[in-house]
């Protein structure tokens, strides 16, 4: 059975479609990128995926569990976490108390504080936080802050990792860190990983599979082999995409 | 039915609701351009109000008249709260928007607990009218104050006024870029801190003016301002925070609301009603009955 | 066990005051227990996550209600814990609605609630025929007294130990980011929710013992919004972020009543109107918050 099931999702906004029919399934262990043009919907599926927005209709399965209609909260403890594109730290908390509470809630659910604080050291320093743990969260660079949010989601032993957007912004180099740290989270813990990312090279490197959402609706899947050369995707994405760039 | 078709009620709803509805705007505006909640909106109408009655009892000058120093003075005190309050608040560290906006509602509630004391410090908290304008008109089995008609006469024009203003006017429509669009509007050049402070200046002046017309019918006194803020509230809740023309709306249904519901049922239920469409507002409909602009 | 010895130490220097001091003394005393209490209860909602109640009054005019309702009825230690329930119960009703209004319309809507509650209690006590009902034969102040010193111990006791427990990592993480803290698996309606009957628990209480001090019931008077009105701005001048501040604010808001209410109760209220403004504005940690900072020395 596959990890996640998305069947026949759609979103309305008013009159507005966001999200269009959407069928998809993510295997246990797979990183599958999600890419599309500004306003294709990328947010709105996680946003529904992760419980913070509920679908006009469709189903949507964790490991055959219908989890659609349900809580953010209730679907965290279950085992999807979410990254937020505009990171949400809690900015009056330490680095080290943000990810204890996460440790404490999601699917993790430690009862005692010490617990959770010594777990969220171990998760900070395998995101390379370990040295600024006890700094408010506020004084981080914009850098460090995207790996807080990893860190954070990561506290709650999730199953399923959505992450939206966390490499924009960061300069070459910090790319190459953070794929060497999302591949290696794969490798060793089996995590399964949805990814939005708008560096195409990263997404391309980084992912087992990629999804192309146009308008709402899924334009095509596949290999990133095959999305590369899939003539309907050059046309309407790329085309448009590398005269953005 | 004979009741709701009553010219008297009719006419009541309409006095009222056209004072609320300058009340309101003034607060509206606030809120409108830069999500400050002033409520101490209520104080600054009683300062207008306690000019006016001075004005008669001391120097013998009608309302109508003071009316100009009430705005005059109100203003100053609009200019002097941005000026002193308001820019500090801003200036200050802009990271979670919405607790600041908490903090300045708790600003604000202290400005109008000091106002209140202020004035009964100065003037005691007696109770104070006067006498003008009282003699009863009568047309067509309908009697009223003449007072009440000189007040929906003023405050039908200057709402229309200051509506016309935010139309056309170059000043109203930067006000209207603001209360739109908070970001684009300082990428095109308007400059915030200065049409901010002419909101405040305008918006308390606006109250002032109120405060002056509701001294013509009304017992005044230190406290009398509060219940004034919270129908502004309401007001602008009903037809949309931050949409002018939502509140012109809201103030003549509240009007209604508390006209029709008093006489249906007792004038000692009026609190009951005022708050209670107030939290049913809040709860139920937040983002005003209107639509118009979001509130998170 | 440095915080139990303070609580024992406090409970026993509390025990032997009346024996201490004259009626002027045990009735400042008493005021400043009350403070705490309704002090307290309000940092373990409105400071730990961030939702600015404005209506605490609510809850503590309907514990005197309740009160003045059963009393002689029922005997004193049945009416005050049911006080407390009824309180809590509002709580309870309220919370969910009101709890998904934020930032500034939240604490509008409480003072809202509060006033709304305030007349229909006015309504009723009119339609019953009563302009106010005196309640003699209440325990002596000593007795009422000691009844605060528990409840402000409890109070005190339920800050310190919420803000250091894990439900407390969740109200402070609402406080902070209401949606990330969704997404980490706190269910926040529940929390919240659960964090608003907790606060109005002591408050119901408070209210009730109050109620005997004073001898009489007046709807007016018990709901009064300027009792939310200084909860908050002691709250605020104390430190709002654990159990300390409070006991700063009612400290020094209680000074400053003994100097100025009988005398200039104008000049009190605008000075507090001042304070208020002033701590918002430059000092938001409070003076517990300041304190602290001093005897730890710079922030890194």
């Amino acid at each position: 059975m596959s990890l996640l099931q998305v069947e026949q999702v759609t979103k309305q906004f008013g009159g507005l479609t966001a999200v269009e029919e959407v069928s998809f399934a993510v295997e246990e262990g797979e990183i599958l990128g999600l890419m599309g043009a500004n306003g294709a919907g990328k947010t709105t599926l996680f946003a529904m995926i992760a419980g913070n927005l509920a679908p006009s209709s469709g189903r949507i399965l964790l490991a055959g569990q219908r989890i659609d209609g349900r809580s953010a909260a209730a679907v965290n403890r279950l085992g999807i976490a979410r990254a937020f594109q505009i990171v949400r730290p809690f900015s009056g908390m330490s680095v080290k108390e943000n990810v204890a509470a996460a440790c404490l809630y999601g699917r993790r659910r430690l009862k005692r504080q010490a617990e959770a604080e010594r777990v969220a050291l171990e998760i900070l320093g395998r995101l390379g936080l370990g040295e600024v743990a006890g700094r408010g969260a506020a004084t981080l660079t914009l850098a460090q802050r995207k790996r807080l949010e990893i860190a954070r989601a990561l506290g709650t032993a999730p199953r399923l990792l959505l992450l939206d957007e966390v490499l924009a912004g960061l300069t070459a180099r910090e790319v190459e860190a953070a794929l060497d740290l999302l591949v290696a989270l794969k490798r060793e813990e089996g995590l399964t990983l949805i990814v939005i990312e708008h560096v195409m090279q990263a997404l391309m490197r980084l992912s087992d599979r990629i999804l192309v959402l146009h308008h709402g609706a899924m334009l095509a899947v596949g290999r990133p082999k095959e999305i590369a050369d899939n003539r309907e995707v050059a046309e309407v994405y790329f085309g448009k995409g590398q005269s953005d760039a | 039915m004979e009741i709701i078709l009553s010219g008297q009620l009719v006419l009541a709803t309409l006095v009222l609701g056209s004072v609320y509805a300058l009340v309101a705007m003034g607060l509206n505006l606030i809120y409108g351009t830069m999500r400050l909640l002033n409520v101490a909106h209520g104080e600054i109408l009683m300062i207008g109000a306690y000019v006016a009655y001075w004005a008669f009892t001391l120097l013998q000058i009608g309302p109508l008249i003071s009316l100009f120093g009430a705005m005059a003075l109100t203003g100053g005190l609009g200019w002097a709260v941005y000026r002193f309050l308001v820019r500090g608040l801003l200036a200050g560290s802009g990271e979670i928007v919405q607790r600041i906006e908490a903090n300045s509602l708790l600003i604000f509630f202290g400005l109008s607990i000091i106002l209140q004391n202020l004035i009964s410090l100065a003037f005691t908290a007696n109770e104070r009218a006067y006498p003008y304008l009282d003699q009863v008109i009568r047309f067509g089995g309908i009697s009223i104050g003449a007072d009440r008609l000189v007040i929906l006469g003023i405050s039908l024009t200057v709402s229309l006024i200051a509506i016309l203003f935010f139309r056309y006017s170059m000043t109203g429509l930067a006000m209207r870029a603001l209360i739109e669009q908070r970001e684009a509007a300082a990428l095109v050049g308007i400059e915030r801190d200065r049409v901010s402070l002419l909101v405040f200046i305008l918006g308390f002046a606006l109250a002032g003016l109120a405060g002056a017309l509701i001294s013509m019918t009304e017992q005044i006194s230190p406290f009398s301002g509060f219940p004034f803020t919270i129908a502004a509230f309401v007001v602008i809740i009903l037809g949309g925070l931050g949409n002018l023309y939502g509140g012109l709306l809201g103030a003549f249904l509240l009007a209604g609301i508390e006209v029709y519901g008093v006489a249906l049922t007792s004038s000692a239920y009026r609190s009951i009603l005022v708050y209670g469409v107030f939290i049913a507002v809040l709860l139920w409909r937040p983002q005003g009955l209107l639509g118009g602009k979001r509130i998170s | 066990m440095k915080p139990a010895a303070a609580l024992i130490a406090a409970l026993g220097l509390g025990l032997a005051y009346p024996f201490l001091v004259g009626d002027y003394l045990l009735g400042v005393g008493l005021s400043f227990l009350m403070w705490v209490s309704l002090a307290q209860s309000w940092v373990l909602l409105s400071g730990l996550t961030g939702y600015i109640s404005l209506g605490h009054a609510v809850f503590y005019g309907l514990g005197a209600y309740v009160m003045a309702l059963l009393w002689t009825q029922v005997s004193l230690w049945v009416a005050i814990p049911l006080a407390g329930l009824a309180a809590g119960l509002l709580a309870l009703v309220l919370g969910y609605p009101c709890l998904r209004v934020r930032g500034p319309y939240f604490v509008i809507l409480t003072f809202g609630i509060a006033e709304f509650v305030k007349y229909i209690v006015v309504a009723i006590e009119a339609g019953l025929g009563k302009s106010g009902r005196l309640l003699f034969g209440g325990p002596s102040l000593e007795t009422l007294f000691t009844i605060m010193l528990v409840l402000a111990l409890t109070a005190t006791a339920a800050t310190y130990l919420t803000r250091r427990s894990r439900f407390g990592v969740a109200l402070r993480a609402i406080r902070e980011e209401e949606t990330a803290s969704e997404t980490i698996g706190i269910s926040v309606g529940q929390v919240k929710a659960l964090a608003f009957v907790a606060s109005a628990l002591i408050p119901g209480m408070v209210g009730a013992v109050m109620v005997l001090r004073s001898t009489y019931f007046e709807p007016l008077q018990v709901f009064n919004p300027f009792l939310s009105f200084t909860i908050v701005t002691m709250a605020i001048i104390g430190g709002s972020d654990d159990a300390p501040g409070p006991l700063l604010g009612a400290l020094f808001l209680v000074g400053l009543t003994e100097l100025l209410w009988a005398s200039a109760p104008q000049v009190y209220m605008i000075l507090l109107g001042l304070l208020l403004i002033g701590f918002v504005l430059f000092l938001p940690e409070g003076l517990a918050g300041r304190l602290l900072r001093f005897s730890r020395g710079p922030a890194p």
